[in-house]
């Protein structure tokens, strides 16, 4: 058995550089839109009034925007031109194993399963987390572009599109956040699998034992043998997760 | 020691003739003036001066028989006169006549005497500026009754009013001329009833009567205000504060002081009844004539003033009555939603005319009310300049707010483009529909936003309570593991 030490590379360096210009929009994005929805809680204004006022925080939140609209794009551009040409494998699309997997680990938390889903490169919740934030990044781009420019979008649209798209916007940024804030975190930071950081999509690199344990099908296509044979009888233990935490 | 002499010489004489009045009638009156009233007691009898002008020689003779005179004969006046001469006189009108008549009582009224009474002292004045003042202008020559008239004076106020009763003007520098008669009620009515002349007027007396000089008739009014201050010090130095007192300092006399709205000698009592209300209103109107029209024809206006509806606010509801700001600066204008939110948030005042009280509460959680609320915590604490933000009369109007029911709604529309149209250059008529015009959203009234929000309201508890449940079940089975 290879030494569960091995570093395995998981993210390339445009991974990585988008994984920090996601931090950047969304650190900034949060703090000038949360406090925009929030705009009564003192903290939001003592905020609001720091940032120099409120025009102020509506021009960084929409400047922040375009460079999100930018990033997204750019992602989805990626992606596309990576699945068209046939180089890469549509790894993120949903499946039906996905669904299978995220059953089984329900029953698996419940004790019905002796052990965890074995999942591909990337697993049912990382599939979730990031189809809700790309469909959502969507909804965020559209409603915040009519947001900002009500009088174009009305020269086409009926006036009740604008409270509507304020509606949207407010309540989809919430959600995301929530998502980021309870899921993504939990996950990169507190899980007792990763704590006190999950570094892969820092460094580009993941231990061959948590591939083992987190990404088996990927790990044996990688190694080149049947999931099964890598396996073994059984699967990782948790003693194993124990050691290993938090080397990404 | 003399004028105290004279007050105890007074006190005395009305201690012993209770009824002076009434003795007098006792009066024993001269052969020579009984003879003259054969002739000038009757009525009818007069004189005529080469200008046409006459003047009546009538004598009443009760009266004369009441004044202080009566113990003197015709003749000690009228020198030239006695039962064997009547000598005929020619004056060119009656002004000659009456300056002759005066120097007659000067004869037994030394300068001194006169002197003696401070409501003399200008006349004085004007007598060395070559002016002739006329005695008879307050004292009638043949009833002349002693300074109290014979009764006893029992307040400073009925002093006072012994000669401001009588029709009297004061001359201002620039030829204004000031009444000086009060038409003064002790009736309940009158919010001063129980106050003397000497409160407001201080520095007069029974005694002291200085003289003043006025400018004019609108300077005097000014000063005048200044006593108010003496009582109601909270709302003068309310006063000071207002938009009023800031074009009065900067040198405009027709600012209205406290005098133009609560008058003078009749100021009545606060009415927050219907009457006091129109009143009011009519105060403002005074100045603010075209104000007041547009008013009238509002739907509070027209509530006031046809169905004496006292819910309807008056000038002074939102303008205050004696802190009255600028309305048209910026700091006026960030607190317009709270003054109409006075009442229109108060189901106690709205809700008996089926209006909703949410509009103040939608006004504010929408982008414009909350953009205005943190531009003024900016101005406040940034020193910020702001920009105007839309507020409830940029769409109802100010003076002139209609009745949004019975409004027809494409006129509405069309008004509210206009206004979207000042700060959003270039928008359209379907612009104006951003706005919820106050409404909540649901299912008959903006569905799509309903529906919007209704779904995120279900859907963002249900995902973050199942991720909270997924974390809380893999530490769990972490823990059993382990």
């Amino acid at each position: 058995m290879k030494d569960g030490k091995t570093k395995i590379r998981r993210f390339s360096t445009f991974r990585i550089a988008e994984h920090w210009m996601i931090i950047l929009s969304s650190v900034v994005l949060f703090a000038t839109g949360l406090c925009q929805r929030f705009w009564h809680v003192d903290s939001a204004q003592w905020f609001i009034l720091k940032m120099g006022g409120i025009d102020n925080v509506r021009l960084v939140h929409r400047y922040m925007g375009l460079f999100f609209t930018f990033e997204i794009l750019l992602h989805v551009g990626v992606a596309v031109g990576g699945v068209a040409s046939r180089k890469w494998e549509s790894s993120m699309f949903i499946t039906r194993e996905d669904l299978v997997a995220s059953i089984h680990n329900i029953r698996y938390y419940f004790g019905l399963e002796n052990h965890a889903a074995r999942c591909d490169r990337y697993d049912y919740m990382e599939k979730f987390e990031y189809w809700t934030i790309l469909i959502g990044g969507f909804l965020m781009i559209v409603s915040g572009a009519v947001l900002w420019l009500p009088t174009m979008v009305t020269r086409i649209l009926p006036g009740e599109i604008i409270p509507a798209a304020k509606v949207l916007h407010s309540n989809e940024a919430l959600l995301i956040f929530l998502i980021n804030a309870i899921w993504h975190i939990y996950n990169s930071i507190f899980s007792p699998d990763v704590f006190p950081l999950d570094t892969s999509i820092f460094t580009g690199y993941i231990s061959r034992d948590r591939m083992m344990r987190e990404h088996p099908l990927e790990l044996a296509r990688i190694e080149g043998v049947e999931p099964n044979v890598l396996l073994g009888d059984g699967p990782p233990g948790v003693e194993e997760k124990a050691a290993d935490s938090g080397t990404g | 020691m003399k004028r105290w002499f004279a007050v105890i010489a007074f006190l005395l004489l009305a201690a012993g003739f209770p009824a002076a009045g009434h003795a007098k009638d006792d009066v024993d009156l001269s052969i020579e003036s009984i003879k003259c009233l054969q002739c000038h007691g009757k009525k009818g009898i007069a004189y005529k001066f080469q200008n046409e002008e006459s003047v009546e020689a009538y004598v009443n003779p009760a009266k004369y028989r009441l004044s202080v005179h009566s113990v003197l004969s015709c003749s000690r006046c009228h020198t030239d006169f006695s039962t064997d001469h009547h000598p005929s006189r020619n004056f060119r009108n009656k002004a000659q006549y009456r300056v002759r008549s005066s120097a007659v009582c000067r004869g037994c009224h030394t300068p001194d005497q006169i002197k003696s009474k401070s409501v003399h002292a200008d006349l004085l004045t004007k007598e060395r500026e070559g002016a002739s003042p006329v005695c008879t202008d307050c004292h009638d020559a043949h009833s002349v009754t002693p300074v109290a008239g014979g009764r006893i004076i029992r307040s400073e106020t009925e002093y006072c009013m012994k000669c401001h009763r009588q029709k009297m003007t004061m001359t201002c520098r620039n030829g204004d001329k000031i009444s000086l008669n009060v038409s003064y009620s002790f009736s309940e009515g009158n919010a001063h009833d129980k106050l003397r002349c000497s409160d407001c007027h201080y520095g007069f007396s029974s005694d002291e009567h200085p003289k003043r000089n006025f400018r004019s008739r609108r300077d005097y009014t000014i000063a005048s205000s200044e006593s108010c201050r003496r009582c109601h010090f909270d709302k003068y130095t309310k006063t000071l504060d207002s938009v009023h007192n800031t074009i009065l300092s900067q040198g405009n006399l027709n600012a209205p002081v406290c005098n133009d709205c609560h008058g003078s000698h009749q100021i009545p009592h606060m009415s927050r009844g219907v009457k006091g209300r129109v009143l009011t209103t009519h105060k403002c109107r005074k100045c603010h004539e075209e104000v007041f029209a547009v008013y009238a024809k509002s739907v509070h206006g027209s509530a006031l003033f046809n169905e004496q509806n006292t819910d309807v606010p008056i000038c002074i509801d939102c303008h205050t009555a004696h802190d009255i700001e600028n309305p048209l600066t910026l700091e006026y204008h960030e607190r317009i939603p709270q003054i109409c939110g006075n009442c229109h948030a108060n189901p106690a005042v709205v809700s008996k005319y089926g209006l909703s009280t949410e509009v103040l509460n939608a006004y504010l959680t929408d982008f414009h009310g909350v953009t205005l609320g943190l531009y003024r915590k900016q101005r406040e604490q940034l020193y910020k300049p702001a920009r105007p933000i839309a507020v409830c009369t940029d769409c109802h109007g100010t003076h002139n707010i209609m009745s949004s029911v019975s409004s027809d709604p494409a006129n509405v529309k069309a008004n509210l483009l206009k206004r979207c149209q000042k700060c959003h250059k270039d928008t359209n008529e379907n612009f104006p529909n951003a706005w919820l015009s106050h409404y909540k959203p649901s299912l008959s009234k903006f569905p799509l936003i309903f529906i919007v929000s209704t779904a995120y309201k279900i859907f963002i508890p249900i995902m973050g309570l199942g991720l909270l449940l997924q974390i809380f079940l893999h530490i769990w089975r972490y823990a059993v593991n382990r």
